[in-house]
């Protein structure tokens, strides 16, 4: 067992580890964070993305022992139990989601890139959009709707409308 | 004239359910924990047939943590029986956990149970099984080949079930025709593949005797049904809880053997029990879907008239029968729906399910459609060709424009936009085909258009399964709507929510009749304590039955607000409305009262309420589908671009004008068409879930199952007509698999339209593209 010591999301806790227990699972069962989904368990869908130390991160494939003193954030600190962020009121009036299995992964993919995009005060194209979600695995949506979600939160972002 | 009278039905509403499953709120089966819970690991088959010689547990003696192991000693008798009442069909039972033989790589052998989930896995590692193998079954013509053994004690032979259906003259139709043309189309296995693997958890109270199970399915009521029947317990103690499930798409509408399972385990161990799949068992292990084979001969007149169609199907269904829909429902599917939308009277379908050493073929996303429609719409293009004849103008030429119109099995097809829509899409593709045109003289990049024509029956009614005497037996969904004191409604749903944006749909519904917002609707859903017993959510039927029987309770209870608002108002019943809230006098708005006062009339302040008036408000309503269905129809187009050089296909363009009827939501509408439509992208360009000749499979994770990502998908274009059917309470026609039905054949026409070859198998991923361009490097 590894005595380790994270910050999630603002809240610091130092617990003890297996060495071989994964990120996903200490956060869903240690720190009660039911957003982290666990959708293939070998690092192709996507649907486990955490920010660790402000990176997109897939916890599926992150022991907790290597994360000792970083700081994590998980959806549930994106925009609150009411998903206030910009990015989710896209999602939910693009209908970027259907079962949502998946989304939390998204968000948190796409979170950073929609924060780049507006930094660099610029609007990506269709193609610049997809790319950067080729990590994730969406099987309800067909994508259509949450390359429009970045679309519309970028655009916000830049203090354009629709 | 009343003022702003809202209309909820048809308005692009904002799902409700969003808010939890956007923030991480969301609780899917593996957000369950409860206390002193144990994790289930399966031990299972390596090889795809053997006889099993001995199972040894000694190892896990030696563990300092405690397991508990089970075989199929322990749980013999137990089994999965998926039987449909046809007496050409051969039987195949499922034991939960093998019984002296496997049949297929993942087949359940033992179980390992332990305190933490990690553990639990370690210790089935520790399980030895030795095998003696046996020589598989692993082609179509295998298990066609009556020299080879069968896989069951005393079937005769490898055809689990072969029947024909048939209508109208068919010898007539070969003798009149000009043309006759034979093909023979392909399309390959594949896994249904859910974002949320299936998982179950159980607990049993033994002094209530109530058992509890959690269960990431389409079906909580079936799923009772069967544990009821198989553990000998009363349905009334049974609970099945659908929580929030992470996708279905067909894949998780079949009651499953580890569903049974977990609840024994519970209920022998006394603990609760968990067991969380993993995404390699999902693909080795849950159900396949597809791996059909059509040989199709057409009879066509010398001016283009399709006058009859026979057709030999046959599907390899590996080793099992799935419950409830069994072996015979994929190949019979095909014979039922070849016809299509095409005006023509005689025909002949042979249908065959065979038995192989392979994962059970069960029901995805258009079940048996997909595969139809390809092999359909590729032959149309095939006759085209042939006669040289425009895609378009056969198809129009042979289209079905009268309505109802009875088809050659005598399937009455309700009103569509067939042609209408046909002519839409040309109009849609004019330039796209001008350059597919001007791209055929380039030997290095060639352009294709490809069309798909289909209809779909949807909302299928207890007829349809009668007729088919298949175990699911009905086709109903039921609905509750309860006004409480406070004049907020609850809707208790017989379907379950996963993905569809019922919660919203079905709130839009109510309010509509109910003349409260959408917001004051609480819909609840799969929980077997709480819903009225319903088949679940599947076969397009959520829209079309599941509205109705919305619609139709929630006028029930509007009766009743109407009687006691017109008896509090001093009116006529018949002269009250319910909209915004209120209950008004028609042409009288300043006589009104607000809904919520007559619900506190309703079940508190009764003395109100006329005379001889029950207290309550609350009214239920059970909605079958009509006999033959509704049938909803579509055409898809996909526009390529291949790379000669490289085979490398981008799909440019993909558009859809489909009809189902009334849309009670364009946002969920077009969402349910578009996400429909990249599972069928899928299906024709990238999933393939392949067996080696020794059938051990070749595809157990995301790197070799190759899943449809966001780069390589275009914009979906949707565009809808919208023909009410008379045969649904709301004309709603069923909406949830179109999208999937015809990627595969809009996809191969198009690669057959730009490469100038017959296409005739799918999937169409680079190297297959790379193969069929062979003779256009060969003339560069």
């Amino acid at each position: 067992m590894i005595d380790i010591t994270l910050e999630v999301n603002g809240k610091t806790k130092t617990l003890s580890v297996e060495p071989r227990r994964l990120l996903a699972d200490v956060l869903r069962q240690e720190f009660g964070l039911s957003g982290v989904h666990i959708g293939c368990a070998h690092g192709a869908c996507g649907c486990c993305t955490v920010h660790l130390d402000g990176t997109p991160r897939l916890s599926c494939l992150t022991f907790a022992a290597q994360c000792d003193g970083s700081a994590i954030r998980t959806v549930e600190s994106i925009g609150g139990p009411t998903a206030e962020h910009a990015l989710q009121q896209a999602f939910r009036s693009e209908h970027g989601l259907q079962c949502g299995y998946c989304t939390p992964g998204f968000i948190m993919t796409l979170v950073p890139f929609v924060e780049e995009m507006v930094e660099q005060k610029r609007l990506p194209g269709d193609e610049e959009i997809r790319e950067a979600m080729s990590g994730n695995i969406c099987r309800c949506t067909g994508y259509h709707g949450i390359v429009a979600a970045v679309r519309k939160a970028v655009n916000l972002g830049l203090g354009g409308g629709m | 004239m009343m003022a702003d009278r809202p209309k909820h039905i048809g308005a692009r509403v904002q799902r409700f359910e969003d808010t939890r499953l956007l923030s991480g709120s969301a609780r899917y089966v593996d957000d369950i924990r409860l206390p002193d819970m144990l994790h289930l690991s399966f031990v299972r088959a390596d090889t795809a047939h053997a006889n099993i010689v001995e199972i040894d547990t000694s190892a896990l003696a030696d563990l300092d943590y405690a397991t508990w192991v089970f075989t199929g000693k322990d749980t013999a008798g137990l089994s999965m029986k998926a039987h449909q009442d046809y007496p050409e069909m051969q039987y195949s039972e499922q034991p939960l956990l093998a019984e002296g033989k496997v049949r297929f790589v993942g087949e359940p052998v033992a179980v390992v149970l332990a305190e933490d989930a990690y553990k639990a896995e370690d210790a089935a590692e520790l399980v030895f099984v030795d095998y003696e193998t046996l020589p598989v079954i692993g082609t179509m013509a295998q298990a066609r080949d009556p020299s080879l053994p069968p896989l069951f004690d005393g079937w005769a032979s490898n055809i689990i079930v072969q029947r024909q259906m048939k209508g109208g003259d068919l010898e007539a139709a070969r003798a009149a025709a000009a043309h006759i043309i034979k093909r023979t189309y392909s399309t390959q296995r594949q896994a249904g593949v859910p974002m949320e693997c299936r998982g179950v958890v159980a607990s049993y109270d033994h002094a209530d005797r109530v058992l509890t199970v959690w269960s990431s399915t389409q079906m909580p009521h079936l799923v009772r049904t069967y544990i009821s029947e198989e553990l000998d317990l009363p349905e009334s103690r049974i609970r099945v809880v659908a929580p929030d499930v992470g996708g279905g798409f067909g894949v998780k509408g079949q009651v499953f053997g580890d569903e049974v399972l977990v609840a024994w385990l519970a209920m022998k161990t006394g603990r609760p029990v968990k067991w969380i799949e993993d995404r390699r068992e999902h693909l080795i292990a849950s159900i396949h879907a597809r791996d059909h084979q059509h040989t199709l001969e057409a009879y066509v007149s010398a001016d283009g008239r399709l006058l009859g169609l026979k057709a030999d199907i046959t599907v390899d269904n590996g080793a099992y029968s799935t419950f409830p829909f069994t072996s015979a429902g994929e190949p019979g599917m095909v014979g039922k729906v070849l016809p299509g939308p095409y005006d023509f009277q005689a025909y002949e379908a042979t249908f065959r399910a065979v038995a192989t050493n392979k994962c059970a073929i069960g029901t995805y996303r258009g079940v048996a459609r997909p595969s139809a429609v390809f092999s359909q719409e590729r032959l149309m293009d095939d006759i085209a060709k042939e006669l040289g004849m425009d895609p378009f103008a056969f198809r129009l030429k042979n289209m079905i424009r009268q309505f109802p119109y009875k088809n050659v099995l005598g399937f009455s097809y309700d009103e569509g936009s067939y042609a209408q829509s046909l002519e839409q899409m040309q109009a849609l593709l004019a330039e796209d085909v001008t350059e597919a045109a001007a791209s055929r003289g380039s030997s290095t990049k060639r352009v294709g258009v490809g069309i798909a024509c289909f209809i779909e029956q949807t909302a299928h009614g207890t007829p349809d399964f009668t007729r088919r005497r298949v175990p699911i037996e009905t086709g109903y969904i039921a609905a509750r709507v309860e006004m409480s004191p406070d004049g907020e409604v609850t809707i208790d749903l017989g379907l379950q929510n996963h993905g569809q944006g019922l919660e919203t749909t079905m709130a839009q519904v109510a309010a509509d009749a109910l003349g409260v917002n959408p917001e004051n609707i609480y819909v609840r859903h799969g929980d077997t304590l709480t819903t009225p017993y319903s088949v679940g959510t599947w076969g397009s039927r959520g829209g079309a039955l599941g509205g109705g029987a919305v619609h139709l309770a929630s006028l029930k209870l509007a009766a009743k607000l109407k009687a006691i608002a017109a008896h509090l108002l001093q009116a006529k019943p018949d002269e009250i409305e319910l909209s915004n809230g209120n209950a008004y006098v028609r042409d009288a708005e300043q006589r009104f009262i607000a809904i919520r006062k007559l619900a506190r009339a309703a079940l508190r302040n009764v003395d109100q309420l006329p005379e001889g008036m029950q207290p309550g408000l609350e009214a239920e309503q059970r909605q079958d589908g009509p006999r033959d269905g509704t049938y909803s129809n579509a055409v898809h187009a996909a526009v390529v671009e291949i790379d000669i050089a490289t085979g490398k296909m981008k799909l440019r363009r993909f558009v859809v004008v489909e009809d189902c009827g009334t849309i009670l939501n364009p946002l969920v509408v077009d969402g349910q068409v578009r996400g429909g439509v990249v599972q069928g992208i899928g299906s024709a360009m990238f999933e393939h879930f392949i067996y080696d000749a020794e059938c051990q499979p070749l595809t157990t994770s995301f790197a070799d199952y190759l899943m449809p990502l966001a780069p390589e998908i275009p914009n979906i274009e949707v565009h809808h007509i919208e023909t009410p059917t008379p045969l649904t309470p709301l004309g709603a026609k069923g909406l949830g698999e179109g999208g999937a039905i015809g990627p595969a054949a809009a996809i191969a026409n198009a690669v057959a339209n730009a490469l100038d070859v017959g296409v005739s198998s799918t999937p169409l991923n680079t190297n297959a593209i790379w193969k069929l361009s062979q003779h256009l490097r060969g003339a560069a």
